[in-house]
């Protein structure tokens, strides 16, 4: 096949992918989950971390009940919040009033979540569907009364308000009729699941579709063939992370990542070996694993490449490559081909492999944000021995770029060649 | 529309405006050189809504080029978008950019 053929055929699907209005929103709702997420994992790893003396400190200090607070609020709840989240989103994409559509979106999702009993009487809600095996459900729940919301509203079902009441008034009040519609669906799904062996509409999601769902994402062939694809990706110039990353693994991948967490905090073992850190352990200083080339960079004898290492190192050990990417580029360059999209492939069968036979423990659930250097990014995870996972491989791949790349950077003729190329393909 | 946009406004938008802000950091201190004055802003690619109304141009990065076309659809009537040429962006070359994105104010006539 062509390389220009592939190159649209990619462009196509990655602007699919992009502008499809649901995953745009359910990855757009988790993204501004950000801070939730991370203050729960963080809080996790507070109260997990598995040393005897300090374990006895928070018991006896009376802090264990503290630091467990934040994350029975966050992480054990993160469900409720990404039904807020997603459906906000998704109605504001539309140009609609999101604020309500998010809050009714909540309101919904809590209906068809079963209730119990408080210990002194009263009713309580119980955390069982909140946190991660809610997850999908509160994804479709927020989808269905994102979309429904503007589906009522431009079939001009609101209460209209006379000429001079402010707007903020005709859209409490717009979002009212749909409001009832929402409660009214919610009721009947509640009914009717409790009527059957799945108790509630969670049941039903979780063992249907999130399960079966999770399972095919988290699986070592899924795991190698996306990190493979990333790269494909950025290899034709595209945000691979963004568009396969965040936009399809991360939402199908959270939850086990928060399952993980909450054995992580319990002193067990997390069950889950491929988690959405997985595939950002990988792509520690950037997607490519191109610390080693820029440190190779530095030393190198052409005066551009010495520009561009200096210009990158910075940002490449906070994990921002895109100067690498685009200076080098390694964007359609058939020497770098192999080594770009093969180092990373290679490197996620080892993570998992290793993972497996015991070497390399399984990652704790915590997704450091954007912007955690290398190896500290690695411990965060998983501790020494993923951090010190993350110093061999940035070490293999300098090894091997700098065998690749000691012809290509040398060669000033070809450097022009390079230079001329992608330039004229972005333009 | 165009007396509200007196001072030319330069938006830079990537997947999580991370990279971007440093090939802004480069084209202020270009702008600063030639005594411009311009405000250049980096965002994230899903944050160009809220600001479409008071930017004159939108300069996207290379990594993003799939999401042009959809860009140009919602916001090609208001404001002119473009591709940085991948390699000034690998570069962080903030006198070219800067210059395309003036030539690109420059040359809108407003429509697709």
């Amino acid at each position: 096949m062509q390389p220009s053929k592939l190159q649209e055929i990619m462009l196509k699907a990655s602007s699919f992918i992009q502008n499809n209005l649901y995953i745009k929103s359910i990855s757009g709702g988790l993204m501004s989950l950000m801070p939730v997420l991370i203050i729960g994992a963080i809080f996790s790893l507070i109260n997990g971390l598995p040393l005897d003396a300090y374990q006895e400190f928070l018991v006896s200090t009376g802090l264990k009940p503290f630091v467990e607070l934040p994350v029975i609020f966050t992480n054990n709840m993160l469900a409720l919040y990404a039904s807020f989240a997603i459906a906000f989103r998704l109605t504001n994409e539309l140009g609609k009033d999101g604020f309500s559509a998010g809050v009714l979106s909540m309101l919904s999702f809590l209906i068809v979540t079963p209730l119990g009993v408080a210990e002194g009487g009263g009713v309580a809600i119980m955390q069982q569907w909140l946190g991660a095996t809610g997850f999908f459900a509160a994804m479709l729940v927020a989808v269905f009364v994102g979309r429904m919301f503007c589906v009522i509203l431009d079939k001009g079902l609101y209460i209209r308000m006379p000429a001079g009441v402010p707007p903020q008034i005709e859209r409490s009040f717009a979002a009212l009729v749909p409001g009832f519609l929402f409660v009214i669906a919610a009721l009947i799904i509640n009914a009717i699941f409790a009527a059957t062996q799945f108790v509630s509409i969670h049941g039903f999601i979780f063992g249907f579709i999130q399960t079966p769902l999770t399972n095919i994402g988290a699986s070592p062939i899924a795991y190698i063939l996306v990190v493979f694809l990333i790269h494909l990706l950025w290899w034709f110039g595209i945000h691979g992370v963004i568009v396969l990353g965040v936009g399809v693994m991360m939402p199908i991948l959270t939850p086990l990542g928060l399952e993980n967490l909450a054995y992580f905090q319990e002193g067990l073992t997390p069950p889950n070996v491929i988690i959405w850190g997985s595939i950002t352990l990988v792509l520690m200083g950037g997607s490519g694993t191109t610390l080693g080339l820029v440190i190779a960079m530095l030393r190198a004898k052409a005066a551009r490449y010495r520009t561009l290492g200096r210009l990158a190192i910075v940002p490449g050990i906070f994990g921002i490559n895109e100067p690498i990417i685009f200076g080098t580029p390694m964007v359609l360059n058939t020497k770098f081909l192999v080594p770009f999209l093969g180092i990373p492939t290679f490197t996620a069968f080892m993570t998992w492999l290793l993972t497996i036979i015991g070497i390399l423990p399984t990652l704790n659930g915590f997704g450091p944000p954007l912007g955690t250097p290398a190896v500290v990014h690695g411990f965060l995870m998983g501790g020494w021995r993923v951090a010190a996972w993350q110093v061999v491989l940035s070490l293999f791949h300098f090894l091997v770029i700098m065998r690749i790349s000691k012809k290509q950077m040398q060669k000033h003729t070809l450097k022009n060649r390079i230079r001329g190329k992608p330039q004229h393909r972005a333009c | 529309m165009t007396e509200m946009k007196e001072i030319k406004k330069i938006l830079l938008a990537c997947a999580g405006g991370f990279s971007t802000s440093m090939l802004v950091e480069k084209m202020k201190e270009e702008a600063q050189k030639r005594g411009l004055s311009v405000v250049i802003d980096a965002t994230a690619q899903t944050a160009i809504d809220k600001e479409i109304d008071s930017i004159s141009v939108v300069l996207l990065g290379p990594q993003m080029s799939h999401a042009e076309k959809g860009l140009k659809e919602k916001y090609g009537a208001k404001v002119p978008i473009a591709v940085i040429p991948m390699m000034d962006y690998g570069m962080m070359n903030g006198e070219k950019v800067l210059n395309q994105a003036l030539e690109l104010i420059e040359n809108f006539e407003g429509g697709l």
